[in-house]
């Protein structure tokens, strides 16, 4: 028993910071399963972290309430910013949710009420292993359902082909500000869960190196099935500490990883069809 | 005082514009933005660095080295992972993310190499020199880059007029598909275009190197975020643009700074941005996005 | 059987007896070795080397040798967190030196105030870094300590009238030093013509420069990293500002005059620690840094030099009983009584306040000495 206390007390940060970045794959999964390719889902994050901590630090309040702020307060931008932008296609729509993840980055470093560059520290430490999986799975079985769903279904009619999905009678603008927003929730209820166990934030760890880091961990895992992400978030983040022998390689090494996935397992790592087929011949062939 | 922050803002936008020319010349030709630009802009100011200490070889042949090494390394990047990447008819945001890739290798890689200490060129390599005006004073290496920028877009946009081969590149920046149809070797220019655009990204990486006495691995990600501000404004593609939105954006960061707050500064470029893609996504000279096949 | 209980007799005996030979101190060294941080990171790093192989050399404290474990915290607050874990529950040392950044520590620091181990700090100079609590000691020196004497100085040599301000507003260690000198500058009643702002990163200063130029101030005021402080000067000097410049704790590396030439003439700077000081511990540390590493030390490394040299005369005192939570609560009692005449100066520890009264931990007590730059060299500043 003395051996999982040692093992927990070292790598119980670790596998919190799994769970949140599964979350944050998870919001991207959802934009992305739209057809939408946003990189604001890190300044999302950062307005929650935010939010939930200066409640909790001003105002003291309990903790769900902290949580539910958290989300509410990045789908109100995101509401805010959504309906001008979503009209932006692809690489358009890309750039824009980049400039507003820097111009929110500076917003927030040079607040006074931020704490600018210096953050904000001394957030007490409430987050529990539980929040985390109980909030993952809510999250998993909900995004599950709602893929199953007929919005679900307009998601990928959308993304397929706007136009035909337009024609089809699909309000798309409605659904991408669907998506849209319930992405930066997710993103920043991740963030404020974040703030309450790491003691510390600052705007530094909300920019676009976080929103390409999230992006890469959803893209390796694959966006077909809600596996990918998690399967995503998990090799990403605890690879690095795997390989520490490497030094400043080690995070070539996630790089190298992004290229050849791109190049030879476009579907991600985990996809469900790929993997069946492959089943299927190694059964048939015998 | 207003007249030394035209000159700044003019001397600064040149140093935008000269990483913009070669990121928008990819995107023109290939369609493709390509996230790696920054890197290779890094790594040509590394390659010059290296030559320049170590064999004790003058400027010059430090900006060759810059031009070789970036130019090749671009030019790897499109034969290995751009060219299967259109063979397989990838949507364009994949090949974007898997530029992010190749832009996290290079900068470890070359951290790992060099380390992450501030390099920089030796002292006898810089041109000296320093100019003063009345009150405006500026450096025979800022009026360098100026100069150099604004002739390279000269060139280029001339090249792309007036040449058989500017023709066959804007041919295939129409439409790769009937470029082909009429003989062009639409693979060979895509590589030509990948090793040219990458050089001139090393070229401007030495020179904004030498300017700002500054190298590091990571000195390319900054840059990068601004290069994409730029050619969003001045029209993802456009040769003049790159120049025009280069400038555009020197000035306003330098009158922002200068004469509101030095605070915003940053924000202005991506404002900006967020602003244009609002307003007229295809920028100043852009034609859209959607090519036709 | 007769063999095999022989032989566990003489196993027996082998451990026993080890148990009163020498057993490595196992030192923490939580640093970022790799990222943007890492150019503070690795001389920190190299600072504890150089310090523990010469303990080491020397026999050892108590006839222990000193073992670094030593990990990469990249300079992100997961990271510095995972690295304090593992290095707390999983190698078990006694101490912990680091992390490299202030933001890191505020992440990782309660960690271990809360394992009841303490957490060195050499690099972090934010406030309310001890007051995380009673576990966290640091022995760099606050910029509240030095600059109100660095103004002081500069005012008086220079008759300063008033003065221009720039720092890095993304930057917890240049923006906390802007809110000292800013404090300081009120007290000491001069005025401000402009301040100015630029982020990490930036190189072109021109913009700003040209509009403190504009308020024709008597000296600028910087708070900045040494590599944006020479860029500066450098771009300064180019815009034809010809006033001194008054540096805070950033500005005290070698690298400042390798870049910025003598484009730093007069710079006022306050720090504990400067190359050419000539006390003999520091010369003897600088020589012994340039024979190890190949290169010049810089304060960070000076910092963790004399921080693992303080950690070893308080071991020193003690008796380790072989129990992990005693022996580091035992550290942790030594410590506040520790002085030392290091590289950067004689030291000793100062018990900070605390906020809301809650207990906190040890901040530097020294004094700064201030340097003149003179002939592209620090040169202690004699003039009262």
């Amino acid at each position: 028993m003395e051996g999982f206390a040692d093992f927990w007390a070292t790598y119980s940060t670790l596998i919190f910071t799994v769970g949140i970045h599964a979350l944050l794959a998870f919001s991207i999964w959802l934009t992305l399963a739209c057809g939408l390719l946003s990189l604001a889902n890190a300044a999302f994050m950062g307005i929650g972290a935010y939010t939930a901590a200066l409640l909790t630090l001003q105002l003291n309040w309990p903790f769900p309430v902290v949580l539910a702020a958290g989300s509410m307060a990045p789908a109100v931008v995101a509401l805010a910013i959504g309906v001008p932008t979503l009209r932006l296609s692809g690489v358009y729509l890309c750039m824009a949710t980049l400039a507003f993840g820097e111009v929110s980055r500076v917003v927030i470093l040079n607040l006074d009420i931020t704490g600018g560059p210096e953050g904000l520290n001394g957030i007490p430490l409430t987050t529990q292993w539980w929040h985390i999986a109980l909030i993952l799975a809510l999250v998993g079985y909900g995004l599950a359902r709602l893929r199953r769903s007929r919005v679900g279904r307009a998601f990928e009619a959308i993304k397929e082909d706007e136009v035909a999905a337009r024609l089809m009678g699909i309000d798309v603008d409605r659904h991408k500000l669907f998506a849209f927003t319930l992405g930066a929730v997710i993103a920043g209820l991740a963030g404020a869960l974040n703030a309450h166990y790491t003691f510390f934030i600052s705007p530094r760890e909300y920019g676009f190196e976080n929103a390409v880091d999230i992006l890469t961990m959803t893209v390796l895992g694959g966006i077909s099935s809600l596996i990918g992400p998690l399967l995503g978030a998990t090799i990403l983040t605890l690879l690095p500490e795997l390989l520490r022998f490497l030094h400043s390689y080690r995070l070539a090494v996630n790089g190298v990883i992004l290229v050849l996935v791109v190049l030879f397992l476009p579907t991600g790592l985990w996809d469900g069809r790929r993997i069946r087929a492959w089943f299927e011949r190694r059964g048939g062939g015998r | 005082m207003l007249e030394q922050q035209l000159l700044n803002g003019l001397t600064l936008g040149s140093v935008y514009a000269l990483f913009a020319l070669g990121f928008t010349l990819i995107f023109g030709v290939l369609a493709v933005i390509n996230l790696s630009h920054g890197a290779v802009f890094m790594v040509g100011s590394y390659a010059a660095l290296f030559v320049v200490t170590h064999f004790a070889a003058p400027l010059w042949l430090g900006l060759i080295a810059a031009m070789l090494v970036s130019g090749f390394i671009g030019l790897g990047v499109d034969v290995l992972i751009l060219k299967p990447l259109r063979a397989r008819n990838a949507p364009h945001l994949i090949p974007m993310i898997a530029t992010i890739g190749v832009t996290i290798i290079l900068t470890n890689a070359i951290q790992g190499l060099f380390g992450v200490e501030v390099q920089r060129f030796p002292e006898e390599v810089l041109p000296a020199a320093d100019f003063v005006v009345g009150e405006v004073h500026v450096r025979a290496l800022e009026i360098g880059i100026v100069a150099i920028a604004f002739l390279l877009m000269a060139l280029l946009f001339f090249a792309l007029k007036k040449t058989q081969l500017g023709r066959a590149l804007r041919a295939i920046a129409e439409s790769p598909k009937t470029a082909a149809l009429l003989g062009i070797d639409v693979e060979g220019l895509f590589h030509l275009t990948s090793f040219a655009a990458a050089a001139l990204g090393g070229v401007a990486g030495v020179l904004i190197g030498l300017d700002f006495n500054a190298i590091t691995p990571f000195m390319g990600q900054p840059i990068l975020l601004k290069g994409v501000a730029v050619i969003v404004l001045g029209g993802m593609g456009d040769i003049r643009g790159a120049l025009i939105g280069g400038l555009f954006l020197g000035f306003a960061e330098v009158f922002s700074k200068g004469y509101i707050s030095s605070q915003i500064g940053d924000a202005v470029a991506f404002g900006l941005l967020f602003l244009i893609l609002l307003i007229r996504p295809s920028g100043l000279f852009g034609r859209v996005l959607e090519r036709k096949g | 059987m007769n063999i095999l209980r022989k032989f566990l007799v003489i196993l027996a005996g082998a451990s026993l007896s080890c148990a009163a030979c020498a057993a490595d101190i196992k030192i923490g060294v939580a640093e970022a070795l790799t990222g943007g941080a890492a150019q503070y990171g690795i001389p920190n790093r190299n600072g504890f080397q150089l310090a523990a192989d010469e303990i080491n050399a020397k026999g050892g404290v108590n006839g222990n040798r000193l073992q670094l474990v030593v990990e990469d915290e990249q300079g992100k607050k997961e990271e510095a967190i995972n690295v304090f874990k593992k290095l707390i529950f999983q190698d078990k040392v006694l101490i912990i030196f680091g992390p490299t950044l202030s933001n890191s520590m505020f992440a990782a620091g309660p960690v271990a105030n809360a394992a009841k181990t303490v957490a060195f700090g050499t690099s972090n100079t934010a406030n309310g870094i001890t007051d995380i609590g009673p576990y966290i000691f640091r022995n760099s020196v606050m910029e509240s300590d030095v600059l109100p004497i660095t103004i002081a100085t500069a005012v008086k040599h220079y008759r300063i009238k008033k003065v221009a301000v720039i720092y890095g507003n993304d930057d917890a260690f240049t923006k906390s030093g802007y809110d000292v000198f800013k404090k300081v500058l009120e007290e000491q009643k001069i005025p401000v013509t402009t301040t100015e702002t630029y982020v990490k990163g930036d190189v072109d200063f021109k913009a700003q420069l040209t509009k403190i130029k504009g308020g024709n101030p008597d000296a600028v005021v910087c708070s900045c990293l040494a590599e944006e402080a020479a860029n500066i000067m450098l771009q300064a000097r180019g815009l034809g500002i010809k006033v001194p410049f008054v540096g805070g704790n950033g500005f005290n590396s070698p690298k400042l005059f390798e870049i910025s030439k003598l484009a730093g003439e007069g710079t006022f700077v306050g720090s504990p620690w400067a190359n050419n000081n000539p006390a003999p511990a520091n010369q003897h540390f600088v020589a012994a840094y340039k024979q190890k590493f190949g290169s010049e030390p810089n304060q960070f490394a000076a910092q963790a030099y004399d921080a693992l040299n303080i950690a070893a005369a308080a071991l020193q005192t003690l008796k380790l009983s072989g129990n992990l939570e005693a022996d580091r609560q035992a550290l942790r009692d030594a410590l506040p009584r520790v002085s030392i005449n290091g590289a950067t100066g004689p030291f000793k520890f100062r018990p900070a306040a605390g906020k809301d009264g809650k207990p906190a931990g040890f901040d530097a007590e020294q004094k700064p000495f201030i340097y003149i730059v003179q002939g592209g060299k620090f040169t202690l500043y004699a003039g009262k």
